[in-house]
């Protein structure tokens, strides 16, 4: 009865002790996670910026990919308008 | 002579000790105390707890090094998204003033969007030991957990160096430096 007892709390305390350990895994934050809100960002002046400052250089980190991905978006868009601008061009001389 | 007075000095401080033992005990029974949070203690007891908390972490926080590269980037970006997660709701951050927590815990968490000087604790290298020592061990009948058992040391400095340039920061920095987003789970 006893070593049952104490097959029990052993177990318990085992079980207890691993959900403490894994409560607090960054991966159990993910759920709510947000995403960083860039847009502050991109309306700073960049030649203002101090890039020595572990700030800066944090938040060019984590909006690097954001600035990135609106840069190539950006020059995607005026591909599309060149683009577009020549296909009228050709239209218009066609006629 | 002299001894039968030493004999009778000591009988005394003998009873007064007693008396002082027994007059406690009987005040601890007695449930006279408030306990509530609601009701803030006496300056007396403000002073023996604070001074019993303060000299107990400056002991044992004594053989703490603080990490060399501390104030770097990446730190301060895994620092960050834990302090949100765990901390933000009872210290607060940048452009909040108050919680339910910050409301109702006693005594109140410390506010640690603002400098330190604001909220009456220690900066610099022995605010880093300091605040190492509170986050991994936390501190009795306050509220504040001890960390330790579930984050390893490096991950707690991470939010040390978080916390030193948290009053400098605006709540966009904040946003951006804590945000978790897809791209940061396996670096945090």
């Amino acid at each position: 009865m006893k070593t049952k007892t104490l097959s029990f709390a052993i177990a318990l305390s085992t079980f207890a002790f691993a959900l403490s350990a894994q409560a607090h895994d960054p991966k159990e934050h993910m759920k709510d996670a947000e995403n960083p809100d860039c847009s502050a960002m991109k309306n700073m002046d960049h030649s203002k910026m101090d890039m020595d400052d572990p700030v800066m250089q944090a938040m060019m980190k984590q909006c690097m990919q954001d600035m990135q991905h609106d840069e190539a978006s950006e020059s995607d868009g005026h591909a599309d308008e060149e683009h577009e601008a020549d296909t009228d061009g050709e239209e218009s001389a066609e006629e | 002579m002299t001894a039968r007075k030493i004999f009778s000095f000591g009988k005394y401080l003998l009873i007064a000790a007693g008396v002082t033992v027994l007059g406690g005990l009987a005040f601890l029974y007695s449930g006279l105390y408030p306990m509530g949070a609601d009701v803030p203690h006496n300056t007396l007891t403000i002073w023996a707890l604070e001074t019993l908390r303060e000299r107990s972490i400056v002991r044992a926080a004594s053989d703490i090094e603080v990490p060399e590269d501390l104030g770097s980037s990446d730190h301060l970006l895994k620092g960050g998204a834990d302090y949100n997660d765990m901390c933000a709701g009872c210290h607060l951050k940048p452009g909040k003033m108050q919680s339910d927590f910050t409301l109702g815990l006693y005594p109140a968490p410390p506010n640690l969007a603002l400098h330190g000087d604001e909220h009456d604790h220690d900066e610099g290298q022995n605010g880093q030991v300091r605040r190492f020592w509170i986050i991994k061990h936390g501190i009795k009948a306050s509220g504040m957990p001890a960390w330790g058992p579930g984050h390893d040391d490096e991950r707690i400095w991470n939010m040390v160096a978080f916390l030193d340039r948290l009053p400098t920061l605006s709540p966009e920095q904040y946003q951006i430096l804590t945000a978790r987003g897809e791209t940061n789970v396996d670096d945090n």
